[in-house]
């Protein structure tokens, strides 16, 4: 009776509740993704059915159409809270991919990012990442502190053990909340199959081709796929060999391009 | 339990005997490295002008790679044909034991590894104390790098002994002891004819023979406040489920606080009338009596209920630069329960390496170090003996805003709750039918309400009951127990004591209008 995705879950709704009860001013960052999708969904599990702080998208404005036509209509449906956050001088300056990824990432991303966050005063951010997704997220801690300066101390974290987690903060710092860092991307599908969980239809095989991970046009590309269906990907999955960010070529910058983007605030 | 249950396993051991190495081979042998990750470590490999290291699998971060030593723990995800597995890397290095203790702590089972050349080692029997501080029972030894002593089979039996000896005096007894080359690839995932003296499983094998750890539903019921919610006009209280099983219309206690009542239903979204819910579960539950309780208490069955204290005696193990001190103020953080806690006495000090008591009745801890510590805690919680139920019966230490160190608790004093007097409200008093009364002006004791069904019928019935009251601080528990049953009351000095009649307006709730006035 007691499957695996009811003790993944569990956990979830435990870290929720848990970072909903310490912090007064949280917020979701919501990319549109499965992941992020389906971290909604549990966070409604979680309350009952809401969703008691707002969702937060940070727009570089190099999304793909229909991932923003999606976004409000969930937003809707959620109803939810939503933010939509830019880094509108970076923008207006001309930043993109071409005066190189990493830099777009970080001023895009994790500098509008940032602003958010100081605008709005939160103290704790719920993110949907993954150890299995990379290298540099394998380390990460449930409840993750950011220093004043945004940034991941990666080097020497705190200890966290029997879902006990930091929950203290100085004034100007906040704490990264992964409330599926636990799950695989596999788990991810399989439960977005159980809970009939609505999904951004880019993911699914169209002219044999897919999206296996969502983000900017520029940097993010399709594979090559059949996998129409929730269960077509799941197949897909058992048997592929490839990683999941494959397709987003800011990870392929250079060997340590996330380590160095997430030492820095980035998700 | 089902096939796919998944089984969390931690990798420990002293710094470079191969942990890392050991997990790198593993998945390159079954196939589970993809291959771009293949080609970028072999690139960074030939970039550093050595050896393609498996070790860089899991040391992904650059200062890891330069200094060939894994910094932080990391997790990865494995599969063989009986079960998916979460393989957790732990560092060996001993500056980084609260990154090994923070991978271990949330392990169902271990491999600890020894260098065959080097033998067993400092961290070695560091990381095998700590497996049995944390409760991890499954273990499994493998003997390493014996493709640098020639697969000497008397080398091999040596470390063997020598760790069976010391895994003995912390009472675990390994499943199996391995001989293996991580490098080569020996008796990893296959045997490649190296030890033909050996005829156990391999490491793969090994995985498969561990057995999955749950939250267990046959111990005594024990389900945390983590938080209240009062939405839709109700008082949703949520936790997890420790251990045990919460059924709708059970007679439930919650302790330390001792208030009684019973589980109107057991909740999930979409599911708001489940008729049961067991350890590991998440849930929300609603009570008969909107009780006032806080985060921190446990719901317990009446008859198997955990311990009240404010005396607890607890090994705990210490993992920041500051010192732990005696006489000082720590946070106990225990399941939900928060509470201050006065290091009374550090009675015993001990080398977690040699497990030595290097000193009796000392002044401090310093990292790494164990220490046997009686606390006096600043309020009641609710906590059990370790051996007895895992989940109450250990906390995190917090110094200041940190997460310091953390303890098992092996001895406690039960605090029979002297100071509060427990009136109980039945149907035993309210025999005269003109006017029953409740006298507290004789009670010196606080006083707490155990309010029974026949006592709410009465009052549901229109009767009113009277309170005659020592002084104003007896107002609140009663105040308390109108809030939690719905009732409403009225007040009215009489000399230097008070008056106060409880009743209850059929058809309207208390909160529906004020009403002023008294007798
Ligand atoms: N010859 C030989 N070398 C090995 C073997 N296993 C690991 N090594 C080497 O030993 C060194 C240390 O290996 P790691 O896997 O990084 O050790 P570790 O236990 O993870 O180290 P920490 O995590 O820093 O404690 C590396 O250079 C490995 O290549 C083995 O079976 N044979
Ligand atoms: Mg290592």
């Amino acid at each position: 009776m007691y499957h695996h995705l009811d003790e993944l879950e569990s956990q979830s709704i435990y870290i929720f509740r848990e970072a909903y009860r310490r912090f007064e001013n949280l917020a979701m960052l919501y990319s549109i993704g499965k992941d992020s999708t389906t971290m909604i969904h549990l966070a409604r599990k979680a309350f009952f059915g809401r969703l008691p702080f707002p969702l937060v998208h940070i727009d570089t404005t190099y999304k793909y159409p229909e991932m923003i036509q999606y976004r409000d209509r969930m937003a809707r449906e959620w109803n939810a809270d939503l933010i939509v956050g830019k880094n509108a001088a970076a923008i207006e300056a001309g930043m993109g991919p071409e005066q190189g990824r990493l830099l777009c990432c970080e001023k895009l991303k994790t500098d509008g990012l940032s602003r958010i966050i100081e605008q709005h005063g939160f103290h704790g951010l719920f993110l949907g990442i993954r150890r299995d997704e990379e290298g540099s997220r394998a380390k990460e801690r449930v409840f993750s502190p950011r220093d004043k300066n945004f940034e991941w101390p990666y080097k020497d974290q705190p200890p966290e053990l029997w879902d006990q987690f930091n929950t203290s903060f100085e004034p100007g710092t906040h704490i990264r909340v992964h409330p599926i860092l636990h799950w695989t991307e596999l788990n991810i599908w399989e439960y977005i199959k159980r809970e009939q969980i609505e999904i951004c239809p880019l993911y699914f095989a169209k002219d044999g081709k897919r999206f296996r991970s969502l983000g900017c046009m520029p940097c993010t590309g399709p594979i090559t796929s059949s996998a129409a269906t929730v269960d077509d990907i799941i197949e897909e999955l058992k048997t592929i060999k490839a990683p999941e960010r494959a397709g987003r070529a800011q990870d392929q910058e250079n060997a340590y391009a996330m380590q160095k983007l997430r030492a820095k605030g980035y998700m | 339990m089902t096939q796919s249950d998944t089984l969390k396993i931690v990798i420990v051991g002293h710094v470079d005997h191969g942990k890392s190495t050991l997990i790198g081979r593993l998945f390159y042998d079954t196939g589970s490295i993809p291959r771009v990750r293949y080609q970028e470590i072999a690139a960074t490999c030939r970039a550093q002008g050595r050896e393609f290291e498996f070790a860089y699998l899991m040391d992904a971060l650059e200062e890891e790679r330069d200094q060939n030593i894994t910094i932080d723990t990391a997790s990865t995800f494995f599969k063989t044909a009986k079960r998916p597995y979460v393989i957790i890397d732990a560092p060996g290095h001993k500056q980084f034991l609260k990154n090994m203790i923070t991978g271990a702590s949330s392990a169902d089972a271990a491999i600890l590894l020894v260098d065959g050349a080097e033998g067993v080692r400092e961290q070695t029997k560091r990381h095998a104390y700590v497996l049995s501080l944390l409760g991890i029972r499954q273990v499994v030894v493998t003997v390493n790098k014996l493709d640098m002593v020639g697969y000497d089979r008397k080398v091999f039996g040596a470390v063997e002994n020598d760790i069976r000896g010391f895994l003995h005096s912390v009472g675990i007894v390994p499943s199996h002891v391995i001989p293996v080359s991580a490098r080569q690839g020996e008796n990893m995932a296959k045997r490649l004819g190296h030890t033909p003296w050996y005829s156990g499983p391999t490491v793969l094998e090994a995985l498969d023979t561990f057995e999955n750890v749950h939250g267990d539903r046959t111990l005594p019921l024990r389900l945390p406040v983590q938080d209240v919610y009062k939405w839709d006009g109700k008082r949703i209280y949520v936790g997890r489920v420790e251990s045990g099983e919460i059924r709708k219309g059970d007679e439930v206690v919650f302790l330390p606080s001792g208030k009684i009542t019973k589980i109107k239903s057991v909740e999930k979204w979409r599911t708001p009338d489940l008729p049961s819910a067991g350890a590991g579960e998440s849930i929300g539950i609603t009570t008969r009596d909107e009780l006032f309780v806080e985060r921190g208490e446990v719901i317990a069955r009446r008859d198997n209920a955990p311990v009240r204290t404010r005396e607890i005696r607890a090994s705990i193990f210490w993992l920041s630069d500051r010192p732990f001190q005696a006489g000082a103020s720590y946070t106990l953080k225990l399941a939900t329960a928060e509470v201050t806690a006065t290091a009374v006495a550090i009675e015993e000090r001990l080398d977690s390496s040699s497990l030595e008591v290097t000193e009796r009745h000392a002044r401090e801890l310093l990292a790494t170090e164990v220490g046997n510590v009686a606390f006096a805690l600043k309020n009641d919680i609710a906590a059990d003996l370790y051996g007895e139920n895992i989940a109450l019966g250990r906390f995190v230490i917090e110094d200041g805003t940190l997460i310091s160190g953390g303890g098992i608790i092996r001895s406690l004093a039960a605090d029979s709750g002297g100071s509060v007097q427990t009136v109980r409200l039945d149907d035993k008093f309210i025999i005269n039918d003109d006017g029953s009364f409740v006298d507290l002006t004789r009670e010196r004791r606080e006083v707490d309400f155990y309010v029974t069904a026949p006592f709410l019928d009465y009052l549901s019935a229109g009767n009113r009951v009277l309170f005659r009251l020592r002084d104003p601080r007896q107002v609140e528990p009663v105040a308390l127990m109108a809030f939690e049953h719905n009732l409403r009351f009225s007040f009215g000095r009489d000399g230097e004591k008070i008056n106060l009649i409880l009743f209850r307006d059929a058809g309207k709730t208390a909160t529906a209008e004020p009403e002023f006035g008294g007798l």
